[in-house]
């Protein structure tokens, strides 16, 4: 399952599992986020491509508006598939633990 | 160790196909490292069946197939009354291009092809059904420091 909300200082934190059946969920939330945000993810297990597209159309939106997704607390297997995916060269992101 | 379970083609049926992974890797002591990236190709393979395969017969379940091998897990998806296509054929996304340029249309399949040690397709014509089996062990994961080589191609 996922759960996504506002966590303390404007952060937004993630947890759970972002595949295809909770991007629905997940894109909802990030469609109302303005500015630069700053995603916590040190409690996002999993992400698969749909969920790779539920951030990309979000750091798209921002962007065009001067603001940007930040990426904190991101485990390694997320990291194996941000860099695979090219991710890394589209997004700051913060390593976890 | 050998499994095998069927799933209606919706996206719904993900968390219970998560379940299905979960179980035979714990069952069958497969190293739980393997098991965000077997997740990961499963979900692909079958989100695909679902948004290409429902049009041809949506009654129809997809069948995971799941055994041990050395070192990992071999994991075969069944689609039954479909048309071939052979997924592993399909084009690549460019993960070089520049933000304005990404779309995330074809980084399922470019994710599948770093994950997996080996992956193919069969098709049976009499029984219009297509096979796509993969295999994932750990003597196929790319050291660490060495992962700079390897991704982001």
């Amino acid at each position: 399952m996922l759960a996504i909300d506002h966590g303390a200082q404007g952060v937004v934190v993630i947890t759970g599992r972002l595949d295809a059946s909770q991007c629905p969920t997940a894109q909802a939330f990030l469609d109302k986020v303005e500015g630069t945000v700053t995603l916590d993810c040190s409690g996002l297990e999993y992400i698969s491509s749909a969920g790779l597209g539920v951030l990309l159309k979000t750091q798209k939106r921002l962007l065009a508006a001067s603001g940007k997704l930040r990426l904190v607390g991101v485990n390694r297997h997320l990291q194996d598939i941000f860099q695979y995916s090219g991710f890394d060269q589209i997004f700051e992101i913060e390593p976890g633990r | 160790m050998n499994a095998s379970r069927r799933f209606g083609r919706s996206f719904e049926a993900i968390a219970r196909i998560f379940e299905f992974t979960s179980e035979f890797f714990a069952r069958a002591g497969t190293d739980p490292r393997l098991l965000p990236p077997v997740d990961l190709v499963v979900e692909e393979l079958f989100t695909n069946m679902v948004k290409y395969g429902a049009a041809a017969d949506p009654d129809a379940e997809v069948r995971i197939d799941m055994a041990s091998v050395p070192g990992g897990v071999e994991v075969s998806l069944t689609d039954s009354g479909v048309e071939p296509f052979d997924v592993t054929q399909a084009p690549d996304a460019d993960t070089s291009l520049p933000i304005e340029g990404r779309r995330p249309g074809g980084l399922g399949l470019h994710l599948i092809r770093r994950l997996v040690d080996s992956w193919g397709y069969e098709y049976s014509k009499e029984r219009r059904e297509s096979r796509i089996t993969f295999r994932k062990t750990l003597a196929a994961e790319p050291a660490r420091e060495n992962k700079s080589a390897t991704g982001g191609a």
